[in-house]
């Protein structure tokens, strides 16, 4: 019983940490219609401006908020200085046709994270450094025996909870969420009805990017800051959209804690090698049975 | 007042509109009607901004407009409910509403909620279907959430892209009837865009003709629904 009740806080708490990276990545595709494989170094290189401001002594919330305004910043910039003027049409007849236009934004996302990883490796020259977390990670006891959760899971599950009821408030309550749905359902028809969706999709890309480096901050206190170490993070919160389902935010999230449970179970009863193969695996039957995702509404996907 | 100059369109190498000139006076019904692919939507498009043209102009209110974006057309005044009965599906019908309006929310919040409330005054339909998806609207239904969230930005000029599409003729006949009272009431200046020419020509005061491009002629309404030859020859009734 002990031994689940682990796996399962743990699980909860990993599965947290996918469903903002999850998050992260379907604001940008619904908005700009891309995967954004940049959006894991924004959170690295965030994560590494938190770290350096934690070693010169400030306060865990500076650093914090530091390196929301970091992952936002950067989220901006990538999309007002790279994927804009992408999709200006070029000469070229190949450039132009419809799947290049689709490809090359995306295929500007993993040099974007090349470039993030290989300026990390210069300013920070590759230190590997830890980064602490606000409340303790090691387990609490409770009448003499220890509980199966550290405060730092308890942190993690309960800031994911707040952002993503924010996100979801944010967007069905307010003006700007009705016309960023509206710019992603239908960016022609929004256009019409006068909402500027290239200031739009930045937003998204903005909210993104703070949303990444939250979760880049979440994973740190456990795997040491590497320019590459939040990889196979990016790949766990990509395989969380796709059987959640890219268009559902909700289906994303979920995803995201599905994952979170299957790897943290598999990891405590099978052996931690067969997570990838599990994670794959999912993957695999989600694509060959329901396409879409298992919460995804569109009948086609483009992948 | 509108005023098309010279106006030409292509798409890759094909031209979609060559050179036409016309004027959609104010407070009036302009109609252009024109077979399948005389270039009528295309027109409509460049008007509202989703297409640059290749060559000529188009004058509102004495200013140029062609060229400029199309969020920044609506904020000049015009607005268009595009072919298709174009909502958001997943959107509710108040979403949509409230999306034509959204511009001008901070600057007037009174006053678009004055629009809306008009919209379900002129649309009653829509008010007992406020809260559903606008995907579970019948076409009708639809055409009517296209032109109100059109209409709730409070334009001067409504560009109505083949509203009859697909629609029964009692309620191709019920919109028509509400947008022209609309035109005679608050001097709304229309620009609509039919190929059921009849209907069209029926409430407009203007009318375009439009065949492969080019303006075949250009007349009061009334002297171009009498005009059998032009019928015959392009309109093919």
């Amino acid at each position: 019983m002990q031994t689940f009740l682990n796996a399962f806080f743990t699980g909860g708490s990993r599965g947290a940490i996918y469903a903002l990276v999850a998050l992260g990545l379907v604001l940008v595709w619904r908005g700009a219609g891309l995967i954004n494989f940049a959006q894991m170094g924004q959170a690295m290189f965030s994560a590494y401006v938190a770290s350096t401001l934690i070693a010169q002594g400030k306060n865990y919330w500076i650093a914090f908020i530091a390196a929301l305004v970091v992952g936002a910043v950067l989220g901006a910039a990538i999309d007002i200085l790279v994927i804009r003027p992408l999709k200006k049409k070029s000469g070229s007849a190949i450039l132009n046709s419809p799947s290049m236009r689709e490809a090359i934004p995306v295929i500007a996302s993993l040099g974007i994270l090349g470039i993030l990883q290989a300026l990390a490796g210069m300013i920070w020259a590759g230190d590997e450094r830890g980064f602490p977390a606000p409340v303790s990670t090691s387990a609490i006891s409770l009448g003499g025996k220890s509980a199966p959760f550290t405060p730092f899971d308890l942190f993690v599950i309960g800031t994911v909870f707040a952002i993503l009821l924010a996100t979801s408030l944010f967007l069905s309550k307010t003006s700007v969420g009705l016309a960023m749905r509206a710019s992603a359902l239908n960016s022609e028809v929004a256009r019409l009805s006068g909402i500027r969706t290239r200031s739009i999709r930045t937003l998204g890309w903005v909210i993104s990017g703070a949303v990444a480096s939250i979760a880049g901050l979440f994973i740190t206190p456990a795997t040491n800051i590497a320019p590459n170490s939040l990889d196979l993070i990016l790949i766990v919160g990509f395989a969380a959209c796709v059987i959640g389902g890219l268009d559902s935010l909700m289906g994303s999230v979920l995803g995201g804690f599905i994952l979170g449970f299957t790897t943290s179970f598999i990891g405590v009863y099978d052996v931690p090698e067969d997570i990838f193969i599990a994670i794959f695996a999912m993957l695999i039957l989600v694509m060959l049975f329901r396409p879409q995702g298992i919460f995804g509404s569109k009948a086609g996907r483009r992948v | 007042m509108l005023e098309i100059k010279e106006l030409s369109v292509s798409y890759d190498s094909v031209q979609a509109v060559s050179g036409i000139s016309f004027v959609a006076e104010t407070g009036k019904i302009t109609t252009v009607i024109g077979a399948n692919g005389a270039g009528k939507t295309t027109l409509l498009r460049t008007i509202s901004g989703l297409i640059a043209p290749k060559s000529g102009g188009i004058s509102w209110n004495g200013s140029e407009i062609q060229g400029l974006r199309p969020e920044n057309i609506v904020r000049a005044g015009i607005a268009q409910a595009p072919e298709g009965h174009a909502v958001i599906a997943e959107l509710t019908v108040e979403e949509n509403i409230r999306m034509g309006a959204l511009f001008r929310l901070r600057k007037n919040r009174d006053d678009v909620r004055a629009a809306i409330a008009e919209m379900y005054e002129l649309f009653p339909r829509l008010a007992e279907r406020k809260n559903q998806k606008a995907g579970t609207l019948s076409g009708g239904e639809r055409q009517m959430l296209a032109i109100s969230r059109a209409l709730v930005s409070r334009p001067q000029l409504l560009l109505l892209d083949e509203p009859s599409l697909g629609l029964a003729p009692l309620i191709v006949e019920q919109i028509i009837q509400t947008v022209s009272a609309l035109c005679r009431e608050t001097g709304l200046t229309v620009l609509l865009v039919e190929q059921n020419a009849n209907t069209a020509l029926e409430v407009a005061d203007h009318g375009v003709l439009l065949a492969l491009g080019k303006v075949v002629a250009s007349m009061p309404a009334a002297q171009l629904r009498a005009d059998e030859s032009l019928r015959a020859a392009y309109l093919g009734y």
